[in-house]
Order: C-alpha cells, then structure tokens, then sequence
C-alpha cells in the first residue's frame, strides 16, 4: 500500500494566485508529485504578498505564497519565449494533470491550450480556473479573490443593516473555489480510470462560489427577495452574535453566543447568574422578534465575564458558545492544537514559519504538509536532468538565454 | 440526466447542515446520493427562510438547494430495525458521510469500525465542529461559533460594534466541502487496493483555512488585524476597498507595482477625463509606487492614498454599481461591484455561460431556478438536474429494490415506526 492517497499521480502546474494553486496543494500534500512552472519575469504576485519574513519583502520571503504551495517542486520558464514553451511540452507526457489559471488567452497564446496539450497525451486532464470562466464577454476580467468575493455576493450579505457594507476579511472565494476544483480533478481522474478518457475542465470562480449563495439566489429568482446585511440577527436563534467580555491585557474581548430554544436560554441565564421577567423575552418567538433587545441584555450581562471561562461555563450547560478568536487565539487554541493543526516548516529563505495544516485527517493515508514551499527555481537543476534528461551544460545555456528563469 | 463522471458510485448522507453540500457535490458528480433521515425529516428541513415564507419542508430554501438530486429514505435510529437498514445500506454504499454528534453512530453500531467490518471498501467521513480529541470534541454548535472560532468573525466588522457574521452562515458549507474533496482523496487509493478508511473534517479548522495567512501576522509581523469595516491593512497602512456610489458600494484595489499599477493608471485617467483627480495623480509612476497596506508608510504615502480615496469616493457617487464595473471591464481596472443577488440574476457573463439551471418541482407546482454546475467538463458534464427529495420519497424504491425488502416486511417497519 502507498503511504500517501494520490502517490503516483503527476501535476504540471502553470497556476499562480490563490484558487490554482491551493487546488494543487491538495494534490501535494497527499502525495503527488506537482511541478510548479513559474516565471520570474512576472512572478506569482503572492510572491510578494504579505506577511512576510520579518515583515521584510522578498520574493523567496512571503507566507503568502509559501502557504499555498507546500509539498510542491518548483521550477522556472519564461514561457514568453518559445524554447521554454518547448521544454514545457516536453513535460506533458509525465503528466497526467495540467493545472492553469491565467485569464484565458494566455495559454491560447502560448500554444499550451488543451488543444495542444491533448494532442501530445491525449488522455490528459487539463484543469482551467480563471475568475469569470473561459468563455463569455467577460472571461478575460483580471481580478483577484477579494474583488470576487464582492462581485459574488458575499459583501452585501457582510453588514450591518441596510447601507453597511463591512466585507469578509481577504480573497474570501479563493477559499471556495478550490474544493469544487479538487473534487471535479479527483473525479475526472476515476473517470478516465475507468473509460481511459481525459477531459477538460473549465471553471468559473465566480461560477463555483455561487454555490455557497445558492438559497439566496433561488428565493431570488423565484421571489424577488433580496438577501442583505443583517447583523448578527438570525430567525432560528436568539441571542445570536457577539457580545463584549471583559477585556485582556487592554484588548477587547467578545464571545459568540447561540440560543436555540426555551431550555438553553434558562441555562444561559442560570450560567450568567442572571434572571429575566421581561415579556420580550418570554418565548423563543419573541426572543427573535426583540434581538435588538436581548443583544443588549445579554451583552450587559457578559461584559464582566471571561471569555474563556464563560465558554467553558454555557458549554456546560448545553449552550453553543466560543470566545471569537484573533490570530494570536488560533495559535493558542486546545482544540486546533489537539487536532495537530499548526505545523512549523523549514522553508530555504525564511527559516521556520507557521503553517496551516489539513482540514481533515484520514486514518489510512492521511496527507501532510510534506515539505515548505520551493523557492524560486528550486528544483530547475532536478527537474530539467531527471525528467528532461538534459546534460547540465544545457540547462547552463538555457540559463543563459534565459529560457529557465 | 446524473453525469457519467461517478455514476455507479453510490453515498450515504447522514449529515445535517455542518455537511449538506458534500453530498450536494456527490449528486452533482453524478453518483447516487441516499439521504437517511428521520420519519419527521432532517433538521435542515426546517431551516428558514422558507419560499413566499410557507414554512414546510417543500419550501425550505436550505433544503431546496442542498439536497437537490439526492433520493431521501426514512429510518428511525431509536429503533434497532431503523439502525439494521442503515447498516445494510452502508455495506452496500462506497461513501457514508455524518455530522452527528462525536461518538452517537458508534454506540448504535454505525461506526466506521463496525460498518467497515462488513465492508471494507467503506470510505467513512465524520463531520466536526471541532476534531475527535480537543475539550471541545462534544460542545454545542451553531454555524456562528465556528465562524467565531475560526477567526473570521474577529475581522468582520467596525470598530466599536460587534464582530459579524455573513447573513447567510457559510461555516457549514466550508466543511460540507472539505469532506467532499477528503472523501475523492481517499477514493484513489481505494481503487487501487479497494480499501477505504475513516476521516475526520475539522470544521474550526476550515474556516482559519479562509484567513488568508493572515494567521502568519503575530509570528512574522508582529501583529495582527482586527475590525477595519472598509478598510484592508495594518492600521497604520490601511487601505479603503469599499466606497459607496449611486445605488450600493463598489470594491476597489488601489496599489502600485506591475500587477496593479496600470488599473490604478487606468481609474486615474478616466477621473481625468471627468474633471475628478489632481496634476500628481496623473503624472505619478504607480508601476513603481509601493506602499503596501502591512508596510511602514511615509507622511506623504499618507497624504497621498488619503487624497486618492477621497477623490475615488466623490467621483463614484454619482455612478451606479452597474455603470462602474462597465467601466472597470472596459479600461481593466481592479474593480467589482458588491453585488445584490439580484445584480448577479442580471449579470451577463453568468446568461452567457448559460449558468442558470431551470428545476422542475412538482411538490410546489413550480420551475426553480438554480445555479449551475461548479465546472464545465467537456466528457461528463455536470450539475444538479432533479429536485430535493420529499422526506422518504424513496424508501420504497430502496428498500425493496436496493435491500430486497418485500412489501409486507415494509409495512411492518413503517408501522413499527422504524423507517
């Protein structure tokens, strides 16, 4: 039995940014062998993306780009000119996936579409994910996780109430799009098992992230109702949201709360040593109908609490609560810890760093971050003699002309 | 028609809202879905909203959305035939996914070790809010902790108010997800050996997944974010991303640098051309200008960005979401409007790519609209064809024709409650 789930499996990766590359990821960290194809003409802009080592800019020095590419072999070609577009091709028949992400006329451009590629392994599985597809009026939009997450939705249901528009932290869909990128791979890979047929896929970020909306936007089409920012108000829960506790070492600390029902919100009081004769509170109807109300309550009563403690106390009594957590918290957090979620990797140029590690665990062949993230061009001198057989005065002269780069 | 691209494969859900998507991925893959539920329905059929706010299972939008080409069968887990059907379904399924709560399967012995014994091949995913082993293994969960505890609730908001959630909690369907690539994953070597194995998701865990790195800031920085409402950077170097304009907000990336100089040159020259913007502004090299929004920024950094929003906020007001992101396309500048669904139905891009998928559902007497398929393959498309499932609406259809069951021995079941 192979140690990891895809051992074996071979990934040519032209992907930069977020979705691309977190989708290869997948494969890496589980076994397989992906090669990352960058440029150091126009380097992946997560190269330079923050935070980095020692809060100094480098490109071999951005967690950024260092967490998304673990596990992987990196190699350099400057795809602009045509002798490195060759050596690429020459890398197809290892390779039983190619992924890209650039807006689409690029790989058109340099001859390495599907087209192409098919025609030198013709059962390959070749995976294009750009913003908004490959097709349609805007399928060349240049964008990035932070402006889809706005185009998709996901900022106008971020907010207040009407008018407030407070959006999610970061690229938000770049951490959609890649579950639905990685299981239509992995599919494609059973399918051509079975029939010995490869196939194309392209997908819309834009297109994968409406997934997530998918109530919102039925009840649009069908109603006319427009979901929008609310709060923290929910129609099944009361109190919901995120009330202040007492603050630690100067900085506020809040701690998110749930009430389901009539049983958990005497447990609440009876925890908070509080009591509650108001009619606006009376039933769980009537809970939802005051949250402006029962926010307030509930907030006067926890401001004096420990966030921490106070957790543990509802949990006790059977009500879903957790202090709300900030990147200092994470690291520190019994239950991420338990689960083995931080790794600390090596990396060439930047020393050990934190690492998010998988979300899931398996209990037969379970992935691992394998090793940090390449630097640029780590692998050119391995990659282009093992598997391109070139002699080491050939891959000098390639440097030369600047092919490899 | 189910795609080609898993037919023949078949799973089990028994997961309620911390993981309906991942057998919503499954149907949409083309494999058979069996949704087990209880006799009443599942708890995400009583999940507001609800369509025209008719509050019934047929018209619970969650519902509606995520079970749609699944087939639904009933089984009462308090009774031991309820518990034996099911464990005659695993034995027959290639994927079993859960989300009860940490340990309840295994103690009616529909464990993965107790389910994997009869089938090895099994591949069996358990849900969590937060892992099998940390104090927290069995607390009490509602999508909002997970979003608290995962660290995207602290960076969700204004100062001086509560942290946020998004109106539509998303912590569920991050986990759903991550159990439908973790099930693929383990599904490779399966075919190679034709053993499966047991997965733990680690929904706390997905949603840190979502911070973008930002979980590297005390160790590399020194420092961490908090609530910027609008804005995005350390506090000292933030930079807006939201203004408003005529009917909503717009998002806009403003930098320097190769990738993001040209649009920021491009929004600068089309100011220009509407009288917005100062003689600096144009003449400026934003190909080189670098401050970043986690960087030490000089006085005049200051000075200028703070110039640059204002002039960037007044010019958008007077625009609509729709006029601007036209304008954006055209002149390729990083913009996107913060779109309304409603903006999304109308938008051209998804009519083009004919994303809208019309599903028939005769329970309410009405054609839904849907999103379409995540991807487009060329061999085996895919996507969601058939409606969510009534509770139960296929037990006799699987019972008799998957387990064999004969008619009488169903109706012994039904009347004992079991199924």
């Amino acid at each position: 039995m192979s140690r990891f789930a895809l051992e074996g499996v071979h990934v040519l990766d032209f992907a930069w940014v977020g979705v691309g590359p977190i989708t290869t990821k997948y494969f890496a960290d589980n076994g397989a062998d992906v090669i990352r194809v960058e440029s150091a003409t126009r380097p992946d802009v997560l190269r330079i993306g923050p935070p980095w080592k020692d809060a100094m800019p480098g490109i071999n020095r951005s967690q950024f780009f260092a967490s998304f590419n673990t596990s992987k072999k990196g190699i350099t070609l400057d795809l602009s000119k045509p002798k490195a577009r060759e050596l690429a091709k020459r890398m197809v028949p290892w390779a039983d996936i190619v992924v890209e992400s650039f807006t689409p006329k690029a790989m058109r451009n340099w001859g390495l579409d599907y087209e192409n590629l098919r025609a030198i392994r013709a059962d390959l599985i070749m995976l294009s994910t750009c913003m908004q597809g490959q097709t349609g009026p805007n399928a060349l939009y240049p964008g990035f996780g932070t402006l889809m997450a706005a185009l998709s939705g996901f900022y106008y249901i971020s907010g207040y109430g009407p008018g407030s528009c407070t959006p999610p932290y970061g690229a938000y869909t770049d951490f959609i799009a890649p579950r639905f990128s990685t299981c239509a791979l992995l599919a494609a890979l059973d399918y051509r098992r079975r029939t010995g047929q490869g196939q194309y896929i392209d997908m819309s970020q834009y297109e994968a992230a409406m997934q997530n909306l998918a109530p919102a936007l039925i009840d649009y089409f069908a109603t006319g109702r427009v979901l929008g920012p609310r709060g923290n108000a929910s129609a099944r829960y009361a109190p919901h949201g995120a009330y202040r506790c007492a603050d630690e070492d100067g900085n506020e600390r809040w701690i998110a709360i749930a009430v389901a029902g009539d049983d958990q919100w005497r447990a609440m009081l009876t925890a908070l040593a509080a009591d509650s004769t108001d009619r606006r509170f009376a039933n769980q109807p009537a809970r939802i109908e005051n949250a402006a109300a029962i926010d307030e309550f509930v907030g006067s009563l926890t401001r004096i609490h420990n966030a921490q403690e106070l957790t543990a106390k509802l949990q006790a009594a059977g009500v879903a609560a957790y202090p709300v957590e900030n990147c200092v918290d994470i690291h520190q957090d019994d239950n991420l810890e338990a689960f083995g979620f931080w790794h600390w990797l090596e990396h060439k140029e930047m020393g050990p760093s934190p690492y998010e590690g998988l979300e899931h665990r398996m209990s037969r062949t379970p992935g691992t971050l394998r090793s940090a993230a390449p630097i640029l061009g780590q692998d050119n001198d391995e990659v282009f003699r093992e598997m391109l057989s070139l002699s080491a005065d050939e891959i000098e002269q390639l440097k030369k002309e600047n092919v490899i780069f | 028609m189910p795609s080609e691209l898993l037919k023949g494969l078949r799973l089990l859900d028994l997961t309620d809202e911390k993981g309906a998507l991942c057998g919503k991925m499954f149907a949409d893959l083309g494999a058979e879905v069996i949704k087990v539920e209880p006799p009443d329905g599942c708890s995400t059929r009583r999940i507001p909203p609800y369509l025209e706010d008719i509050a019934d299972p047929d018209h619970c939008l969650y519902s509606i959305a995520y079970h749609a080409g699944k087939k639904s069968v009933t089984a009462n887990l308090a009774t031991d035939d309820g518990r034996a059907i099911v464990a005659d379904l695993a034995a027959q399924s290639d994927f079993l996914v859960e989300s009860h709560p940490l340990g309840y399967l295994d103690s009616i012995g529909l464990g993965y070790d107790a389910l994997a014994k009869k089938n090895p091949r099994l591949i069996y995913a358990s849900i969590t809010p937060f892992g099998d082993s940390g104090p927290g293994k069995d607390y009490n969960w509602a999508d909002i902790i997970t979003w608290a505890a995962g660290g995207m609730m602290y960076l969700m908001g204004e100062e001086g108010k509560p942290p946020l959630q998004m109106s539509l909690p998303q912590a569920g369907l991050h986990a759903g997800g991550e159990a439908a690539v973790a099930m693929m994953l383990a599904h490779y070597p399966r075919q190679i050996d034709g053993l499966g194995q047991r997965i733990v998701v680690n929904m706390q865990a997905c949603i840190v997944w979502t911070l973008m790195n930002e979980q590297a800031m005390p160790f590399l920085h020194g420092s961490y974010l908090s609530r910027t409402g609008v804005f995005f950077g350390s506090a000292d170097a933030r930079r807006k991303i939201v203004y408003q304009c005529k009917d909503g907000h717009i998002s806009i990336m403003i930098a320097g640098g190769m990738t993001f100089g040209n649009s920021t040159r491009a929004l600068i020259e089309w100011m220009r051309e509407n009288g917005f913007g100062s003689d600096w502004m144009r003449t400026k090299d934003w190909i080189s200008w670098v401050p970043g929004v986690f960087m030490d920024l000089t006085e005049q950094d200051h000075k200028e960005i703070e110039e640059l929003e204002a002039t960037i906020q007044r010019f958008m007001l007077a625009m609509t979401k729709h006029e601007i992101y036209a304008q954006g396309l055209q002149r390729r500048i990083f913009l996107a409007p913060c779109a309304t669904v409603a903006d999304i139905a109308a938008d051209e891009q998804l009519k083009a790519r004919d994303f809208w998928t019309a599903v028939p559902h005769d329970t309410i007497g009405r054609t839904l609209t849907f999103p379409g398929p995540f991807a487009k393959l060329t061999a085996t498309p895919i996507g969601s064809t058939a409606r969510a499932p009534r509770i139960g609406e296929h037990s006799d259809e699987i019972y008799r024709g998957l387990l064999g069951l004969a008619p009488e021995r169903l109706n012994k079941l039904r009347a004992a409650g079991s199924i």
